[in-house]
């Protein structure tokens, strides 16, 4: 079972800073695996140890997610190989012009692929787009919020937790599928994971042809923070204070 | 001169803070120090993601590490848990198994972690009337007219003793007498007849076992011997320094993580209308901490870097572990001060960790001992 997961490389948001003027400041931020795609890679690694798989991770990233670092990270959880396209104008892309650029990468490199698995959504922009461009793209199924995947022959059984009913649902392969972070938590890579990512196949190529954006970026800022109310109640006023807690709750 | 990670050491540090967030959430810690043992689903954890493997020898399952990394791995599991954990105890116990014991012997390290994450081995070295004074034990093997050796004697402190399935055991070949130097090493089941065990309350570190073990007529055969017949000593002797670098490392560790939540505090708490950390007087336990911090830090990655090029650290552990045990209670304590009321309560950890630095300036070897080590050594740097 060959299976391919689209991991996104994000700027960690932890130190991504608000300057004065309210732009973001991300020159103190690491590129990471864009946080819920850990889930779809560890889902990816333990369905294809149960199914004598392959898992190739794809990614269409900036130049700055080329980093050995992050490539051994993602090589290091149950991953056999990596392929990155990079652009810069990728940094800010739709998910219509990521569906494409990924859809060129299934075709080239890993047109053989059973299941692609994606994350419900990325840590930045949290769309959940990409999974149905893509699948729309490479005229395949696709579903979405999985909680467990199983293989059977020639389709998978797949899970969707809802708040009343577990769904079950067969697709018929090759399919895209959206995994929620529920479905399995990431594995702590260990050393010998660690020092084995360094090994494994992995190439980066400069994506031919642009990329196809539908859409501009005028500008990218925080939210102005809004003022807090500091609303002060005079000593054993304790009823209307209760009534502001009750109501503020509400 | 480069001081920079590798991606490699990076990562694994990226993989300890994960495991750490995962498995020692304040009420988890809490709990480990009473129930005295880290959480079965904690070590399984840890055992899972192989850190135990870390620095032992490929032919027994092993990740052979350098001595940095297996000091910046044991430096960042303490400060990312703030608790003493059994594993570096673990992990040195298996590494002298693994070193001097046959492949029979080293084989039950992979047979046991198979089993569960637990430690596999403890060592048994001090006796009630031989801590510092190795030469005074009285434990001893005495070899029997079938072959066996019948084993007699009591050992004392011995970390992580309840939980383990093997101890190894030093003792004396045949007579007590102090005269008697020849002393061999044992691979020990601790469930065989004529062992057992009784709890030690130690003030801290109650995450970590401490016990007596009673050795009463037990039998072992000769093939349960570590090494050569008479010398147990020279060979636990070699992995001493490494020891110590690790004491250190807990230490430092431990002192950060108290470094880092004084810090923390001081910039939340207001006092006199401001934050307290803009009060000089604040800020100089937390410069005199970042002092001792970075000084301890320099010289402990500099021993570990020459164990790694082959170098005697004798004097510089000694020096080092004497110096940097003490200053990261100092640290501790700095940290208690700047708490003021609170860090004297149960509320925060940094009393539980005042209390576990305490044992590390024990632990390896005590200050006096190894400043007795290095007051000898240092005039001969100067010939």
């Amino acid at each position: 079972m060959k299976i391919v997961v689209a991991v996104k490389v994000v700027a960690d948001d932890q130190d991504i800073f608000v300057a004065g003027d309210r732009t973001l400041d991300y020159s103190k931020a690491h590129q990471v695996i864009s946080s819920y795609d850990k889930n779809a890679i560890e889902a990816a690694a333990q369905l294809a140890a149960a199914n004598d798989g392959t898992v190739t991770v794809i990614s269409a990233a900036t130049s700055k997610a080329t980093d050995a670092k992050l490539k051994k990270d993602i090589l290091s959880r149950g991953v056999d190989e990596l392929i990155m396209v990079t652009d810069d104008a990728l940094a800010t892309a739709d998910s219509f012009a990521t569906a494409q650029v990924l859809k060129g990468i299934v075709e080239d490199k890993v047109s053989d692929y059973d299941l692609i698995l994606t994350g419900d959504g990325s840590a930045d922009f949290y769309a959940g787009q990409v999974n149905v461009q893509l699948a729309a793209a490479l005229g395949v199924p696709t579903i979405n919020e999985v909680t467990s995947i199983a293989a059977e022959g020639d389709k998978v059984v797949v899970e969707r937790t809802l708040e009343e009913e577990v769904e079950e649902i067969e697709v018929p392969l090759p399919a895209v599928i959206a995994v929620s972070p529920s479905i399995g938590e990431p594995r702590i890579p260990g050393m010998r994971e660690i020092l084995a990512a360094g090994k494994k196949p992995s190439t980066v190529d400069e994506l031919a042809g642009g990329v196809d954006a539908k859409i501009e970026i005028e500008e990218i800022k925080a939210p102005e923070l809004a003022p807090r109310k500091q609303q002060i109640f005079e000593e054993g006023d304790i009823d209307a204070f209760a009534a502001a807690v009750a109501e503020a709750l509400k | 001169m480069d001081f920079a990670l590798t991606d490699e050491q990076e990562l694994l540090v990226e993989s300890l803070k994960e495991y750490a967030d995962r498995y020692f959430d304040d009420e988890s810690v809490r709990q480990m120090y009473e129930n005295h043992q880290v959480s079965a689903e904690a070590q399984d954890a840890y055992r899972d993601a192989g850190f135990p493997f870390m620095g032992l020898p490929e032919e027994v399952g092993g990740i052979p590490t350098d001595h940095v990394t297996l000091g910046l791995m044991t430096e960042k599991l303490y400060e990312f848990t703030g608790a003493m954990t059994p594993f570096m105890t673990g992990m040195l116990a298996c590494a002298d198994l693994a070193e001097f014991g046959t492949p029979e012997q080293s084989a039950v390290i992979m047979e046991e972690y198979e089993k569960s994450g637990q430690s596999v081995a403890a060592l048994c070295l001090s006796e009630p009337a031989a801590g510092s004074d190795n030469m005074g034990m009285t434990m001893t093997s005495k070899k029997q007219a079938d072959g066996t050796y019948v084993l007699n004697g009591q050992k004392t402190w011995v970390t992580n003793g309840a939980d383990v399935p093997y101890y190894i055991v030093i003792c004396k070949d045949e007579e007590p007498a102090r005269e008697n130097n020849k002393m061999s090493l044992w691979l020990v089941k601790r469930e065989t007849e004529g062992v057992s065990t009784a709890h030690l309350t130690k003030l801290g570190q109650h995450t970590v076992p401490f016990v007596d073990v009673f050795f009463d007529n037990v039998v072992v055969e000769e093939s349960q011997r570590i090494g050569e017949a008479g010398a147990g000593w020279l060979l636990l002797m070699k992995n001493f320094e490494f020891e110590r670098c690790l004491v250190v490392a807990q230490g430092l560790g431990l002192a950060q993580a108290a470094q880092n939540d004084a810090i923390a505090y001081a910039k939340e708490r207001i006092a006199f209308g401001k934050p307290i950390i803009t009060n000089p007087r604040v800020q100089g336990l937390i410069e005199q901490n970042e002092i001792m911090l970075q000084q301890t830090r320099h010289w402990l990655y500099y021993c570990l870097w020459k164990l790694d090029q082959g170098q005697s650290i004798n004097a510089d552990i000694a020096m080092l572990k004497s110096w940097g045990t003490r200053a990261h209670l100092q640290i501790a304590d700095n940290a208690i001060e700047v708490y003021g009321g609170l860090g004297y309560t149960e509320e925060v950890r940094v009393g539980r960790i005042w209390r576990d630095l305490r044992g590390n300036m024990l632990a390896g070897g005590t200050c006096e001992v190894m400043d007795y080590i290095a007051g000898r050594a240092i005039p001969k740097l100067y010939k």
